[in-house]
């Protein structure tokens, strides 16, 4: 029975692979959106104008202190109410900016704050504009802080991006599921779904740990 | 060039500055003492625009310095600001840290920004240490570094707050003679230090600060041989004390 379903799932891997793109696209521009924002968000919030630190900050618990799953749906479902129909695609790309986005810019602004603030000063005194400082002096420090915890976010996004399956995007998660109702062999069926993701996750861990090794020293 | 017009500011309830009133002139070189907490780093940061004052008016340079329609970025071009601490950026090179400031904010040619930058690390005694950066670098050389920095701008005004506090002993002498060198050139100094030796070297006027207010004002010698108050006095024999 078990090769049986064997020969039938090796037939089907042409799904899988569909699927395994689907989840591959959604997380590569998710993660680029997620990065963008979550640095402007980032810089901003590690800036000492009270407006938006506070109101990044209520952003930010929001978005973390939800499920994504919530989120999600409130975007697929709700957001049509408010006047903003979105196919499932580009629904899923949404609920993931928003949703990365609040983790990256914690990321950011936690490696702003760490740089000491004579770092400012000295880069003030001598002229440069706030963006300027940011940009030369802030920043490039602060990315030996963030760089290790960010790579580790993007690997949490990626297997975050299995939720978009229940708004019905065809990802990698979706194909198992509907696999699954073809071939009743959830363990095969599903091993096969996680080993996909690991592939795509396992060099990005790789990654942060050798980046953390190397921040390190 | 410096004036501080009935400057008062406060950290919650401290009172920090308590109604200052100072003229520093063109080419003076003033010194600034007094016990930690007296306000006297506060004094020269609120210059620059480093904090905020809440009373009162500093002018430099005929530019009022807390007026939100002053261009600060002008402002800050004309003032060399070194810290206690150094703050070199260390992930750049001597050179680079020196070059950051004239490239981006007075838009010098690289080029001309990095002959600039040899000739100010060569005025501070570094010349071979173009391309080390900050952690291969000693704590005077830093320093020093750092002042080179801040004269790479062709400020009129150089302010130093407690540039040798944070080195060990041997290392302050060649951070002292720069300054002192800088100090005949005739640019505009005011220096946060307890060094005596440099005071009565190169001041023209000694400033004694305690809780916010100026106490005492005078020349080096007769400030530190015959202080007209008791303060100053008590403050004058714990440093010569140890």
């Amino acid at each position: 029975m078990m090769t049986f379903y064997f020969g039938r799932l090796v037939e089907m891997f042409p799904f899988f692979l569909s699927g395994l793109w689907m989840t591959t696209k959604v997380a590569f521009i998710s993660l680029i959106v997620c990065t963008l924002i979550g640095f402007v968000l980032g810089m901003l919030r590690a800036n000492d104008t009270f407006f938006f630190k506070h109101l990044i900050g209520v952003y930010v618990a929001l978005a973390r202190g939800t499920p994504f799953v919530v989120q999600i749906f409130i975007v697929f479902f709700i957001f049509p109410e408010w006047g903003l129909q979105l196919e499932p695609f580009p629904a899923a790309l949404l609920a993931m900016a928003i949703m990365g986005s609040a983790f990256i810019c914690e990321i950011v602004a936690g490696g702003i704050a760490s740089i000491p603030k004579g770092q400012w000063e000295a880069a003030a005194s001598s002229g440069l504009t706030k963006v300027q400082q940011l940009r030369f002096v802030i920043i490039p420090q602060a990315l030996k802080v963030i760089l290790p915890p960010l790579v580790g976010q993007y690997v949490l996004l990626i297997k975050d991006t299995s939720v978009v399956s229940v708004i019905g995007v065809m990802d990698l998660t979706r194909v198992g599921w509907v696999t699954v109702m073809r071939i009743p062999e959830g363990l095969m069926v599903f091993a096969l779904v996680g080993l996909l993701y690991f592939a795509i996750s396992y060099p990005l861990i790789l990654l942060s740990n050798y980046l953390e090794r190397k921040m390190a020293r | 060039m410096i004036e501080f017009k009935g400057v008062n500011k406060w950290f919650g309830k401290l009172h920090v500055l308590n109604h200052i009133d100072l003229k520093v002139q063109k080419g003076e070189v003033l010194v600034v003492c007094g016990p930690s907490g007296s306000g006297k780093s506060t004094l020269i940061r609120c210059i620059n625009k480093l904090e905020p004052i809440q009373k009162g008016e500093i002018i430099v340079n005929g530019m009022s310095v807390h007026d939100s329609a002053t261009n600060l970025t002008k402002l800050r071009t004309e003032i060399g600001f070194v810290f206690q601490q150094f703050y070199l950026y260390p992930h750049m090179t001597a050179l680079q840290n020196i070059t950051l400031a004239p490239v981006n904010v007075k838009k010098i040619a690289k080029a001309e920004a990095e002959k600039i930058g040899r000739e100010k690390l060569d005025r501070v005694g570094l010349a071979e240490k173009a391309d080390a950066y900050p952690a291969q670098l000693s704590g005077g050389q830093q320093q020093r570094v750092a002042i080179a920095r801040g004269l790479a701008m062709s400020p009129e005004i150089m302010l130093f707050d407690e540039p040798t506090s944070a080195l060990d002993p041997e290392m302050i002498g060649e951070v002292l003679d720069v300054m002192v060198s800088l100090a005949s050139e005739g640019i505009t100094m005011c220096v946060v230090t307890h060094e005596m030796g440099f005071a009565k070297k190169v001041a023209d006027r000694v400033l004694f600060m305690d809780e916010g207010k100026i106490i005492e004002t005078g020349k080096p010698a007769d400030f530190f041989d015959h202080p007209q108050t008791e303060r100053a006095a008590d403050f004058i024999s714990k440093i010569l004390s140890h």
